[in-house]
């Protein structure tokens, strides 16, 4: 360790605590992570430690200035947490912190707004790598580490704060963790990540962005332990209706093993274009469907039905007469729908067909005047191609 | 993934706890509408729920002020407002802005840090708090000034109320008629002040009348839950939950407060069954295909009074939707009826032509006098401004049954 003086040492002590009480008073929540983060051993902050070993009075110092001593019951004890994180003492390092920790959340309840957010994550983040280091100092001393369950309660205090009860403010959690790049997301046992995934994946899912609940959910399949079937089958209950909205069909033998067969009649009615067969399998599965959150996007899946419907007829057509097939009558459609027992007028019909083609679903036109559907000769009915029917 | 499982009790009860000391409007939201999924069976999850709201509720008690005030305005206030003129058209006596009385002063709303700086003695009771608000809801009969100083006044003379209401913690039956009430007049603002403005950009009054619409819908639910245990279903319960899900009929809009999927798992089965919830759901259906034909015709058909003026935004997206189905997938030698479009658009003829033209398009006659629309025209574009409003085919059988 090169040699400081008081005076290096005092400056660089006061450089921090005037970073730390600038970027409360502008809600500078960038700044603020950067002095929490223990764990990422920037040299700033292991300097800072240095200089807190070299002048021994920073506490007189935070506690006599005005600018400093409103946050004291947060930095005294930081500056005692960093110390003796310097000197490998884990367990006083964490003790420290976390009296430090529990201070800040005192101040985050006053705060006006969830600006610091990222802050209370970086604190969380630290607290548990803290926790972990002082628990294997304790075993490797023989006594009992239960420094990570003391961090357990602290987190649950944070999220008590954090989870107001509306899952809207959990998406802002989570695109901060997301963005805030404070950690690696490979660093976590396979575990968490799969579990992390799996909720995450779950929100979209309730919000309907598909590619992302499709990607999340994916990976939390691939990476799930392929002995866990209940969690394998839980993270299928919400892929798989994920994976219909964008036109991928889960095969009879998957939904049969993880005993999914609620979704047999879905997939069978988007095979088949089968209305009946949909509108059927979704009352008789309503209460179910609704309360694990997956009814509305199910119910979305009408669309799809009615194109396999259409290129059904369409194939039917071109087998009788080629030449015509790419002419479909609105009558023929109305006759098809009501032997699927669908009672629907032709004005209905007619609207749906606009939609079909509005929405690339088909691809032709309609003529009013004689009530036909002229599809296009080259790929009427295209497939969804891995992306949801857009609005 | 089982192990979040017991923490989950514990970070409930820090709910009942108010952490931030905003105002109490913003209580409703503590209650905690987030739960961990189990893995056992679905319908407890809803139990616990409830069970939980109620542990808060018993806690919240405890806390809550008893109000003395024996006015619609504690008299300390009427007196100040008086001496600095700060009194509304309606309070003043015989129109002097230096006079009230205690027969036309009415509270007004003010954000308190937190419970513990209010006086009792500025806190009405229950039975003056009913009073209140049945007197103000009668100035909305006034015809003597213009629609938007009633809402004014009564708006922020409603929040007040509400305001004195969970701040004594009041959540029996009596507080969800109140709350009812208070949820009308805003659905109804909601109406009214969209058709006093023109323009495209929403106003400022109607926004926050949306802002505070989706508050004391919010608290309404939580009495409906709190008085569960009681009293399972209210008469009025299924249109007012639906009021919901017709709020947020469009999910690519930025969702406020909880995704409709989320929503749906709490409501109980009765509600969902019900004819309200059932016309709710189906108008979520049809809109969300984009089945303007069905949306269209359902709303006209099966939409009460409330659920009209809450959808009515949604009725012009649809038929702008519609609009574009016609214009860009139809054959362009068969130009369509304008007749036949009315009875789409569930619109008068002569209001079609208008709604066309809006969309720079050009309507033409043929040879027997029909008027019809040429579709893919070049000029077809969105509006600029805000449209104006149209008549709507079916509207005349709601209007009678609105009843106040």
């Amino acid at each position: 360790m090169a040699y400081m003086s008081m005076g290096e040492a005092h400056r660089r002590i006061t450089d921090y605590l005037n970073r730390f009480s600038d970027a409360v008073s502008s809600q500078d929540v960038a700044s603020l992570k950067q002095l929490l983060s223990f764990s990422s051993n920037s040299p700033s902050l292991l300097s800072l430690a240095d200089s807190l070993n070299v002048f021994q009075d920073a506490n007189r110092l935070i506690k006599q200035s005005d600018n400093y001593s409103p946050f004291a019951d947060i930095t005294v004890p930081l500056f005692r947490s960093l110390q003796h994180y310097r000197t490998g003492n884990l367990v006083d390092a964490y003790l420290a912190f976390e009296k430090s920790a529990n201070a800040f959340i005192q101040e985050f309840r006053n705060w006006e707004s969830a600006w610091a957010l990222e802050a209370l994550y970086v604190i969380a983040y630290e607290i548990r790598v803290l926790a972990e280091r002082a628990d294997r100092e304790l075993a490797s001393n023989g006594k009992s580490p239960e420094k990570l369950k003391a961090a357990g309660s602290f987190l649950m205090k944070v999220f008590g704060v954090l989870a107001l009860g509306t899952v809207h403010l959990c998406r802002s959690v989570i695109r901060s963790i997301e963005t805030a790049r404070i950690f690696d997301f490979e660093e976590f046992p396979k575990r968490d990540k799969v579990t992390y995934m799996y909720y995450t994946g779950r929100l979209e899912v309730f919000n309907e962005n598909f590619p992302a609940a499709d990607q999340k959910l994916s990976y939390a399949l691939i990476n799930c332990n392929p002995r866990s079937e209940a969690n394998i089958r839980m993270i299928l209950k919400y892929l798989i209706p994920v994976k219909l909205s964008i036109g991928i069909l889960p095969k009879d033998w998957l939904l049969e093993k993880y005993n999914l067969v609620e979704y047999s009649n879905i997939v069978q009615a988007l095979r088949r274009g089968d209305l009946r067969l949909l509108r059927h399998a979704l009352e008789e599965h309503e209460d179910q469907f609704l309360r694990s959150g997956v009814y509305l996007v199910l119910e979305k899946l009408e669309l799809q039905v009615y194109q396999r419907l259409f290129k059904k007829i369409y194939i039917i057509q071109k087998q009788k007469d080629p030449s015509k097939a790419h002419q479909m009558k609105l009558d023929v459609i109305v006759k098809a729908l009501k032997w699927l027992e669908m009672d629907m007028d032709v004005d209905e019909v007619e609207c749906i067909v606009a939609i079909l083609i509005h929405k690339n679903l088909v691809k032709g036109y309609f003529a009013h005047k004689s009530k036909v559907v002229v599809l296009s000769k080259q790929d009427p009915f295209p497939k969804l191609n891995g992306k949801p029917v857009n609005s | 993934m089982e192990r979040r499982h017991h923490s989950q009790s514990h970070s409930q009860r820090q709910q009942g706890r108010n952490h931030f000391s905003s105002s109490s409007s913003n209580q409703s939201r503590s209650n905690n509408r987030f739960s961990f999924p189990k893995s056992s069976s679905s319908s407890s999850s809803a139990n616990d729920v409830r069970d939980r709201r109620r542990e808060t509720q018993e806690e919240k008690q405890e806390e809550a002020i008893v109000g003395t005030c024996p006015f619609m305005c504690p008299e300390a206030e009427r007196l100040q407002r008086q001496r600095l003129r700060d009194l509304a058209v309606f309070e003043r006596l015989h129109g002097d802005p230096r006079n009230s009385s205690p027969a036309l002063a009415v509270k007004k709303f003010c954000r308190t840090m937190s419970a513990k700086e209010v006086r009792a003695s500025d806190v009405r009771p229950l039975p003056v708090l009913e009073e209140t608000l049945n007197y103000l809801l009668s100035l909305l009969d006034s015809t003597e000034h213009p629609f938007e100083v009633i809402h004014d006044f009564v708006f922020d003379r409603t929040r007040s109320v509400r305001q004195d209401l969970i701040m004594q913690n009041i959540v029996n039956d009596k507080a969800i008629n109140m709350f009812e009430k208070i949820v009308k007049f805003h659905v109804i603002s909601h109406h009214k002040l969209r058709s006093s403005c023109s323009s495209s950009s929403i106003s400022p009054l109607h926004y926050l009348n949306l802002e505070q619409l989706t508050k004391a819908l919010t608290s309404l639910y939580n009495l409906y839950e709190a008085n569960w245990s009681s009293k399972p279903i209210h008469e009025k319960e299924a249109e007012f939950r639906s009021f919901y899900v017709l709020l947020h009929l469009d999910s690519n809009g930025q969702p406020v407060g909880e995704s409709l999927s989320l929503w749906f798992r709490h409501v109980p089965s009765p509600i969902i069954k019900s004819k309200e919830m059932w016309f709710a759901r189906q108008a979520l259906r049809y809109f969300q295909m984009g089945n303007y034909r069905r949306f269209l015709s359902t709303v006209a058909a099966e939409a009460s009074y409330l659920q009209y003026c809450i959808i009515e935004p949604y009725i012009d997206e649809v038929r702008s939707l519609a609009l574009c189905c016609i214009h860009n997938c139809y054959y362009k030698l068969h130009p369509y009826p304008l007749g036949h479009l009315s009875k789409v658009l569930m619109m008068e003829e002569s209001d079609v032509e208008l709604f066309c033209n809006a969309y720079g398009l050009q309507t033409c006659i043929d040879e027997l006098g029909n008027k019809l629309l040429p579709t893919k025209q070049t000029t077809f574009c969105r509006p600029k401004g805000g449209l104006q409003n149209y008549s709507f085919l079916g509207f005349q059988q709601l209007g009678r049954q609105i009843e106040l």
